[in-house]
C-alpha cells in the first residue's frame, strides 16, 4: 500500500479540521474536489452563496496548499436550495462570476432532493450553463426514491445534450449502479459510516463489476462521515484480493480522468510527491531557528 | 506618509508588461486543454472597454486561456520597471499575474472614471489567484487614494500568498499607508514570517513607534521562549535608545546565526561603528565579515535578505514554547 496515492473527489473541507487535512495527507491523499453544497441548514440570502463560493477558490485552496493536498471545487446550486426558487434565481445571476474560476473542475453538486418542479427547473439550468461551457458536470443522487431520482438525471442530462463522458452521478448503491454505467456516465459511490456506502459493500461491487468508470469518495462533511475513506477502501480491496489496477483506478485514477476533462488539473503536479520542507530555501541552511523546522522530505504514504 | 511625484504612465506600464510577457519562459499545462488566447485575442480584448461584470469575467478567464509559469523578467527589464515605478519589483510576478495586471491597467485606461466599481466588483468576487493580480497592479492605478481602503483591507488577510502580493515589491503601501497600516503591515510580515525587506520603501517609514512596537514583540517572544524574528532588527532603524542597544546585545550574545547577523546589521543602522568596530576586530570570519559590511553601510533592508525566512516557506505551525522543568 505503500506506494499508492488518492484522489478525493467529493469531500467538503470546509468542515472539517486541519487534524483532518493532516491525516488525509499523511494517507497518501494528494488531491481532492470540494462541490458547493448546503450548510446543514437553508441560506437566507445570496450573499451567503457569493462568501462561499468565494471560499471555496480562495481560502480552503489556501488551507490545503498548507498541507500537500491539492484543492479543487465544483460550484453550483444544490438540490435542496433549489426549492427556494427566488433564492435560486439570484444564486444563478452570481454562479457564472465563480464557475469559470481556476480549478473549478465541475458544476456540482446538483441534481435532486425531492425531486420536485423547482429542483428540475435549476438542475436543467446547470445542465444548459454547463453544456454551454463544455464543463464536467457532477450529479447527487437524492436519499429517498433514490432509484427513480438517478433514471431522471440521466434523463434529463441526455435531453439537455450532456456528453455522458462528462457526467458524473454520485452516491450510488447496488441498485443503481447498473443504470449508470449503462447510460455511459461515471458512477461514483460515497463511503460512509453509517449510511449510504460502507467499504465492505465497495469491495463486493468492485469484485463484481471491476472498477471501469468507478469512483469512490468519502463526501465527508459536517455530518458523520469519514475523510479517510477513500484510502481505508482501498486498503480493504487491497486486503480481500481485488487487482491492484482496479483499486488505483477507483481510488485515484478515474476520477483524476473524469475531472480533468476540465483542463484544471494539471497531472503531472499531482503525480509528483509533494514534499513540506522549510528548509530547501534557506538563504543560510548551516542554521535553523530556534524552534524545530518542520520538515518531511515527502508525505509518506 | 511620502507621496508620489507623477502617476505612474499607464501605456509605459502596458508596454512593460507586453514585452515581459513576449520574453517570459513559455510552459504549457500538461493534461490542460491546447486551448489559449493568441496575440491577437489578447489586443482585441484589451481594446474593448469592459463592464465591471465582465472585466472581473476575464480576469477569471485569464486563468484558463492564459500563460503558465513565472513572468522571469531579464535584469534588464527588472532595471526597467524600478525606472517606470520606484518601488516596483517584478522578479517574482507570474506570468499569469502580468497579463491580469495588463487587463487592468487598460480597463483604468478606457474607463478611468468607472475604475473604482470595476475594481470593487473584481475584488468581491476574486480567487486566491485574481487577488494576487489585483493587489499587484494598486501601484499602477490613478487616483491611488481611491484604493488604499482596499490596499490595507489586503493587509487583513490570512493567505499569505494574498498578503505578500500585497505587501511586497509594491510601491503602494509606503506611498499611500497611513501610519497605523503601514506599522502593522509591517509587523504582521515578522508574525507571518514573510519577507519584511521586501516591503518597497521600508527604510524610508522607519520611526520610533515602529521600533517601540518591535522591542515590546522582541520581549514577548523571549518571554514566551520563542526565537526572535531575525528581520525585526530591522525596525529599530536609527533609534539607539538603552532599551533598543540592550534588545540588540541580548540577541548578540545568543547562539542564534541568523539572529546575529541581524543584530550586527541593526547596530550599522545605528550608526554604532564603536561597537561595530568591536565585533569586526573580535568576531571572527562570519561575524567579524558582516561588522565590516555594516561599517561600509550595507545596512540597508535588502542586506536583511540573508536573514530573511526561505521564499514560500509557510509559518511554522508548531512553534511551541521550549518549557523550563521546575527544578
Amino acid at each position: 500500500m505503500s506506494d499508492f496515492r488518492f484522489f478525493d473527489p467529493h469531500a467538503h473541507m470546509t468542515s472539517r479540521t486541519t487534524d483532518d487535512y493532516e491525516r488525509m495527507s499523511a494517507a497518501g491523499v494528494r488531491g481532492l474536489i470540494e462541490p458547493a453544497f448546503w450548510l446543514g441548514q437553508p441560506r437566507t440570502n445570496v450573499g451567503s452563496f457569493v462568501d462561499y463560493f468565494s471560499s471555496l477558490v480562495g481560502w480552503e485552496r489556501f488551507r490545503a496548499s498548507q498541507f500537500g493536498i491539492q484543492h479543487f471545487c465544483a460550484i453550483g446550486l444544490n438540490s435542496k436550495e433549489a426549492n427556494d426558487e427566488g433564492l435560486a434565481k439570484d444564486v444563478f445571476e452570481i454562479l457564472p462570476r465563480f464557475a469559470l474560476k481556476e480549478g473549478v473542475v465541475a458544476i456540482g453538486e446538483i441534481g435532486y432532493d425531492e425531486i420536485t418542479e423547482a429542483e428540475e427547473k435549476a438542475y436543467q439550468w446547470q445542465l444548459e450553463f454547463a453544456r454551454e461551457h463544455d464543463m464536467v458536470v457532477m450529479v447527487h443522487s437524492p436519499h429517498r426514491d433514490k432509484k427513480r431520482g438517478i433514471r431522471r438525471s440521466l434523463d434529463v442530462a441526455k435531453e439537455i445534450g450532456i456528453d455522458m463522458q462528462k457526467l458524473i452521478i454520485d452516491h450510488n448503491n447496488e441498485e443503481t449502479v447498473k443504470d449508470v454505467l449503462d447510460a455511459g456516465a461515471w458512477s461514483a459511490f460515497t463511503i460512509y459510516p453509517h449510511t449510504k456506502m460502507g467499504s465492505q459493500r465497495m469491495v463486493d461491487l468492485t469484485k463484481e463489476y471491476g472498477a471501469e468508470r468507478f469512483i469512490v469518495d468519502s463526501s465527508c462533511d459536517w455530518g458523520v462521515s469519514d475523510p479517510l475513506s477513500v484510502p481505508k477502501t482501498a486498503k480493504m480491496m487491497i486486503e480481500q484480493g481485488v487487482p491492484e489496477e482496479d483499486v488505483r483506478r477507483a481510488t485515484y485514477q478515474n476520477a483524476v480522468d473524469a475531472y480533468g476533462q476540465s483542463g484544471q488539473i494539471d497531472f503531472e503536479a499531482l503525480e509528483a510527491k509533494p514534499s513540506i520542507d522549510q528548509r530547501q530555501l534557506f538563504h543560510d541552511n548551516s542554521v535553523l531557528r530556534g524552534q524545530e523546522a518542520q520538515v518531511s522530505d515527502e508525505v509518506p504514504n | 506618509m511620502t507621496t508620489t511625484a507623477n502617476p505612474p504612465e499607464l501605456a509605459r506600464i502596458d508596454e512593460w508588461l507586453r514585452n515581459a510577457l513576449e520574453g517570459a519562459p513559455t510552459s504549457g499545462r500538461s493534461g490542460a486543454q491546447a486551448a489559449t488566447w493568441s496575440d491577437g485575442q489578447v489586443e482585441a480584448i484589451l481594446e474593448t472597454p469592459l463592464s465591471p461584470d465582465r472585466f472581473s469575467q476575464v480576469l477569471s478567464m485569464a486563468s484558463r486561456y492564459g500563460p503558465r509559469g513565472p513572468l522571469a523578467p531579464s535584469e534588464r527589464m527588472v532595471a526597467a520597471a524600478e525606472g517606470l515605478v520606484p518601488g516596483w519589483n517584478p522578479e517574482r510576478w507570474t506570468a499569469l499575474e502580468a497579463l491580469r495586471v495588463r487587463l487592468i491597467v487598460a480597463q483604468a485606461r478606457s474607463d478611468a472614471e468607472g475604475l473604482p466599481a470595476a475594481i470593487e466588483e473584481a475584488f468581491r468576487y476574486a480567487d486566491e489567484g485574481e487577488l494576487c493580480a489585483l493587489y499587484r497592479s494598486l501601484q499602477f492605478l490613478p487616483g491611488p487614494e481611491r484604493f488604499v481602503w482596499q490596499a490595507q483591507e489586503g493587509c487583513r488577510t490570512n493567505m499569505k500568498t494574498v498578503f505578500e502580493a500585497n505587501g511586497c515589491d509594491s510601491a503602494f503601501p509606503a506611498a499611500h499607508f497611513d501610519d497605523v497600516a503601514w506599522r502593522q503591515l509591517c509587523i504582521k510580515m515578522l508574525f507571518v514570517e514573510a519577507p519584511l525587506w521586501r516591503v518597497s520603501g521600508f527604510d524610508s517609514r522607519v520611526d520610533d513607534e515602529l521600533a517601540r512596537m518591535a522591542l515590546d514583540l522582541a520581549e514577548e517572544r523571549r518571554s514566551a521562549g520563542r526565537r526572535i524574528y531575525p528581520e525585526l532588527w530591522m525596525c529599530l532603524g536609527t533609534t539607539a535608545d538603552p532599551r533598543a542597544l540592550e534588545a540588540i546585545e541580548s540577541e548578540l550574545s545568543g547562539s542564534d546565526e541568523l539572529s546575529r547577523k541581524a543584530a550586527i546589521l541593526a547596530l550599522g543602522r545605528m550608526g554604532n561603528t564603536e561597537r561595530l568596530s568591536e565585533i569586526e576586530r573580535d568576531g571572527g570570519s562570519l561575524f567579524g565579515q558582516i561588522a565590516q559590511w555594516a561599517l561600509m553601510g550595507r545596512h540597508a533592508a535588502d542586506a536583511f535578505a540573508s536573514v530573511s525566512p526561505p521564499e514560500g516557506a509557510e509559518p511554522s505551525t508548531f512553534d511551541s514554547p521550549s518549557i523550563d522543568t521546575p527544578a
